[in-house]
């Protein structure tokens, strides 16, 4: 299993700061409501969206290239006036193409983070973060903060042109930040950079999202990057949202339609660091009081301030590859994981059987063979075990699952 | 009138007349070019074309249009002079609004070029920080492609200072009025005044060819400081 590499990451990203990570437990602000009702057609897909998004943390939106995703974002932002149709953004209309009202991206307060950063060339970073100051009238953020919270300080008079995937990113955030939006989108932002820096500019935007309490829409079509980012998905296909739900459930119902690998998500909370073991403990808690907590163990987390992550929420995934069924208690296996479960379904597929169970209330996958699922007999409601190597447990918080999402 | 003076005026109004040109072909050219740039329109050639025909077309064919046009007895040419009480024909304006044309297409396709290669990336990057349309091109088109204004700029002036036959049509050849080098130049040879003649010949090589230097230098140096923003 690969980690953070901190080796890699000379200068310019360090360990998320302690003020970082001060703002877990944050206030919740009152969430952003997008109404969508509009078409817009290309030669290619016609896109056509009638959904009200409710945004309160990072909504992820997900889908496969082409499907319409960025057009989703271009539209919120005010970049394609073609479509028809209204959009609005807690109650402030937007566009709405019957009335002929149109107010332009410029007016919108809504920032958008490009896929390409988009930064002037002709202008050094500070320069680039000031221009989207400079147009904001009501200024809160100083641009002296935002170079703090995106760890740009070492770096604010460079020259754009010489910075790297990442380094470009984070300005191209900072720069959004700086005008200030009271929604910021983010088209694919990270998807270029390697996978230790992709971990780390999620977890600096998670902390930026939790201190500014700025709602965000976030593309991607990586669900595991959206698994650790998001609290809700909005899925797209072909031009349409087929899905809105939190972001553990969109994921499992995402299984039973069968269009990824199939995989459980869930947040655990992080009990300890055991270095002795080279584990973390993560409790999964009882939701029945005659129940009792499960522990799930991952490697450890090595982080410089890990102490600083107990009792925090980890989003995980385990592949459904990755997690086997016992009749009996496991006890002598060198395998850690090992929780009480019953079956609720039992999927037969062409070449496996993909087996729904539940601990503690939480759903968890298991992908078997036929001949596995023939020979042990499984029904619904038998109680079993389950089993998976701590190794099987991933968070993008140190990995990224190496399979595709 | 010595030669020497009378070229001098000549140069003068040489100078005067490509100054004001490439002014006006800036305000106008600037537009027009923004416009083809981003316009998507299957008649979109036929304006392109139509800004490109003083590349082909001899420059009478179009000195003997503006003629007719600038008459007293034609509309355009009545207006001007109700509106300014003088006559168009034979005219420093005349020659201004003839040397526009002329040199149009030297100022809008370098320009046209620029815009279409800078494409909307900027632009939406700066609209969503709040940048209106003017702020857009002041700040981030004009200095994306001051290169090609630079280019645009010389490249009208120096086609202006050049220009023979439509100046010859419709301005004459007044002292101080519309007498401009090129046309001081054929005075010379027509009187086998070959001495004068070399030094205005040589005079608007030479500094024709340091124009372009420049140009071209200003230009490759651009080229190379915008070199490494290809690749965002």
């Amino acid at each position: 299993m690969s980690r953070i590499d901190n080796s890699n990451n000379s200068s310019a990203i360090r360990n998320i700061s302690d003020e970082q990570l001060a703002v877990a437990q944050p206030k919740r602000a009152a969430p952003s409501t997008l109404a969508l009702a509009f078409k817009l057609a290309f030669s290619h897909l016609e896109i056509s969206i009638k959904q009200n998004i409710s945004i309160s943390a990072i909504t992820g939106i997900y889908g496969d290239s082409g499907s319409g995703k960025s057009s989703l974002l271009r539209v919120i932002a005010g970049l394609e006036p073609r479509a028809k149709g209204q959009v609005s953004l807690n109650g402030t209309v937007l566009q709405d193409s019957d009335n002929k009202a149109f107010i332009k991206a410029e007016k919108r307060q809504i920032g958008l983070v490009f896929q390409d950063s988009r930064l002037f060339p002709h202008l050094s970073v500070y320069q680039n973060l000031a221009y989207g100051a400079k147009r904001q009238t009501n200024r809160q953020l100083t641009i002296e903060k935002v170079l703090a919270l995106t760890q740009l300080n070492q770096l604010q008079h460079q020259n754009v042109t010489l910075l790297s995937g990442g380094e470009k990113q984070r300005v191209s955030i900072a720069r959004a930040l700086l005008a200030e939006p009271k929604l910021l989108l983010l088209d694919e932002p990270f998807s270029a950079l390697d996978k230790s820096t992709k971990s780390q500019m999620l977890t600096i935007l998670k902390a930026i999202q939790q201190q500014l309490q700025l709602p965000m829409l976030y593309v991607s079509h990586s669900l595991s990057e959206l698994q650790y980012i998001a609290d809700q998905l909005v899925v797209v296909s072909a031009g349409k949202i087929t899905q809105v739900a939190p972001i553990h459930q969109a994921i499992h119902q995402l299984n039973s339609r069968g269009e990824t690998s199939p995989k459980t998500s869930l947040s655990l909370t992080i009990a300890e660091h055991l270095p002795d073991y080279g584990l973390t403990r993560l409790t999964l808690p009882a939701k029945k009081s005659t129940s009792k907590n499960h522990n799930i163990y991952l490697p450890i987390l090595e982080q410089s301030n890990s102490q600083r992550l107990i009792s925090q929420q980890l989003p995980c995934i385990i592949y459904a590859r990755d997690i086997s069924i016992s009749k009996t208690k496991p006890e002598h296996s060198s395998i850690v994981n090992h929780l009480p479960a019953s079956i609720s379904v039992i999927q037969y597929n062409k070449t496996n059987a993909l087996v729904t169970l539940k601990a503690n209330e939480q759903e968890f996958y298991a992908q078997i063979s036929l001949w596995s699922a023939k020979r042990m007999a499984l029904t619904t409601e038998s109680k079993v075990y389950i089993q998976f190597k701590a190794n099987a447990v991933h968070s993008y918080y140190f990995t990224e699952p190496t399979a595709n999402a | 009138m010595t030669d020497i003076s009378a070229d001098l005026l000549a140069l003068i109004t040489t100078l005067k007349m490509a100054a004001v040109t490439t002014v006006i072909l800036l305000i106008i050219g600037t537009p027009m070019a923004w416009y083809l740039a981003k316009w998507q329109s299957r008649f979109k050639v036929f304006f392109e074309a139509v800004v490109a025909l003083p590349l082909v077309l001899p420059p009478t064919v179009l000195g003997f249009y503006l003629l007719l046009a600038f008459s007293p007895t034609s509309l355009p040419g009545q207006l001007w002079q109700s509106a300014t009480g003088s006559q168009l024909a034979f005219s420093f304006s005349a020659i201004v609004i003839g040397s526009v044309l002329y040199s149009l297409p030297f100022v809008v396709q370098p320009l046209q070029k620029a815009f279409e290669q800078l494409g909307d990336h900027h632009l939406e990057a700066a609209a969503m920080l709040g940048a209106g349309p003017i702020d857009r091109f002041f700040s981030v088109v004009l200095p994306l492609t001051k290169a090609s204004f630079i280019t645009a700029t010389a490249l009208g002036f120096a086609h202006t200072v050049g220009e023979f036959g439509v100046v010859l049509m419709i301005g004459g050849n007044i002292p101080g009025e519309t007498r401009v080098l090129s046309i001081a130049l054929f005075d010379h040879v027509e009187a086998f005044n070959y001495a004068n003649a070399h030094l205005l010949s040589a005079g608007l090589l030479i500094a024709s060819l340091i124009l372009l230097s420049l140009v071209y230098l200003l230009g490759n140096n651009f080229n190379k400081k915008q070199q490494g923003t290809v690749k965002l």
